[in-house]
This record gives structure tokens, sequence and C-alpha cells, in this order.
């Protein structure tokens, strides 16, 4: 089991974070993921991977007023 | 103080309360969506002070979302609005406006006197000056952003610096909203939350632990997550 921005989110097998990203449908081109507290920087999706347990931060950036 | 003005505030806030908010200072960078809508709510809630900063002047593509836009004000100076608007909805809150864009010259000096800052700014880089200068005044800062239906707001606390967590890539300029543009209800929405954390800050200052509030209207997500 991990967590996706709080919720529980089942774990069967380690997944790259753009794995997870296509899973959960974020598909906007401004996003902001972190792993338990640590930055992945957008080139890093494709290879970090998702471990049993994580904690993982999804943020859709905005910054419109 | 006009005893009608506040007569429906009570006793959710206390005249005691009242009077604490009369004599508070409140800036308020940025007069379009968020800061309409920050403007309207601290006004008639009943902060006695409130200094605007906006560099902008009303066009047409505002008036989807901007509370203070109309179609007889385009062209007008944002600031000029919101002075005039809070004249007719509450005279006895003094605004003091600013027609100039935040910058790392005159942050720090826009803010001296002041009690707390609300970050309803539409620009990455404009809004880390506004956190660094509430860094160095020992200030609050409230902040809110917006793009489509979504929106995030939090009380940053000096040493918390959570805007390099939500937007940790430096290049980064804009975010969704350059895409989606922004709804009137999320700007109405995002900045109403942001009001009422100036009122709970000023009138009850805690620490919020980091916590930053993401609302998605369209799916009536409400995720509150702690960036530590």
């Amino acid at each position: 089991m991990i967590k996706v921005n709080t919720e529980d989110h089942p774990w069967n097998k380690p997944l790259t974070v753009q794995e997870l990203l296509d899973e959960k449908g974020y598909i906007f081109p401004h996003i902001v993921v972190r792993i338990n507290g640590q930055y992945i920087e957008e080139d890093d999706y494709a290879t970090q991977l998702v471990q049993d347990g994580d904690d993982v931060l999804v943020l859709h950036l905005m910054a419109g007023g | 103080m006009e005893p009608g003005q506040y007569l429906r505030n009570h006793e959710a806030i206390s005249r005691q309360e009242q009077q604490i908010l009369a004599d508070k200072r409140v800036l308020v960078a940025g007069c379009g969506g968020l800061g309409g809508y920050v403007i309207e709510n601290l006004g008639r809630v009943g902060v006695g002070h409130l200094r605007i900063v906006d560099g902008d002047f009303f066009e047409e593509s505002n008036l989807n979302r901007q509370l203070l836009s109309s179609h007889i004000n385009l062209g007008k100076p944002k600031v000029l609005a919101a002075k005039q608007r809070m004249q007719a909805v509450n005279p006895q809150v003094e605004v003091e406006g600013f027609q100039t864009r935040i910058t790392a010259e005159n942050a720090s000096e826009l803010m001296q006197g002041c009690d707390l800052v609300v970050d309803c700014l539409d620009n990455i880089s404009s809004r880390k000056i506004l956190q660094a200068a509430c860094e160095e005044a020992g200030l609050a800062l409230v902040h809110g952003a917006v793009a489509g239906w979504r929106g995030q707001v939090c009380v940053i606390l000096p040493g918390e610096k959570l805007l390099d967590k939500l937007y940790p890539n430096p290049m980064a300029e804009r975010g969704e909203e350059a895409r989606q543009g922004t709804l009137s209800f999320t700007a109405a929405t995002l900045g109403s939350i942001q009001a009422s954390l100036v009122i709970n800050q000023l009138l009850h200052p805690k620490d919020w632990g980091s916590r930053v509030l993401l609302i998605d209207l369209k799916e009536l997500l409400f995720h509150t997550i702690v960036l530590d």
C-alpha cells in the first residue's frame, strides 16, 4: 500500500513515477511530485521507482491569481 | 465604530475582536481574481486598514472572474476600483492603493507597518519575492493560487518557505492557469478561504504546521497535505 495525496492506493509491484501518474490519470503538464518529502525532477519520472509504503504527493502547479 | 455595520459579525467575532481587527493593517498583493474577493471579505468583516498593491488596469479578459472588474471600469487602475468599491461597502476601512508591481526593491517598504501579507499574485517569481520580504519582516503570508477548477491555499510563517516546495522548479513562472484559465467560482472560493485565514491569523495567531489545502471543485475534493 502507498499513499497518494494522503489517500491509500494499492501497490502490487515497484512502478515508476510516470506509471503511477498514468494510472492515476494525472495528465497535466505542470505537476510537482514529492515522494516521502523529496522533490522528484521531471526527468526522473521514467526511472524513479515508487516502493511499498511510500508517501507520494502529486501537486498541480498553480500560480494564477 | 458604526454600530450597524458589524452587527451580524457578532458573536462569531466578539466586540473585542472586532476592535482588534479595526486596528490591523493588511497588505493585499494583487487585486485580480483572488485579490478582489480577499479585499471584499476583509473590508466587510472589518479589517481597519488595507494596503493594496497592483500595477494593472482592468481589461476585458478580467470580466469572467474578477469581482472588481466591470464594463464601466475597463481601462481603470485596479487599485482605484478597489478603493472606490470599499468606500461604498465600508467607508470605515482605510484603503491605501499602490499602483505598482511587487519587486525585490519595493516589497519590504510596501509591507512596513503591516500585520500580515496576502499573496494574490499571478506569477511565481513575484510570489517568491513576497515570501522573501515576509521572511525578513517576520510576517505571516497567506498564499492562494488558482487554475481552472483547482486552487491551493496556506498560511506561511517565517522559516517555512512553503512556496519553495510548491514551486520547486526555479525556471517555472506560470502553472496550469496558463492553459486552463481561471473560473469565477474558483477565485471566489479560494479568495474567501484566504480571507478567513487572514482573520483567523490576526485574531488567533498560530502555527498551521506547513499545511496546504488543495481544492478541486470539479471533483469536489478537498485535501489537506503537509509540506514538511
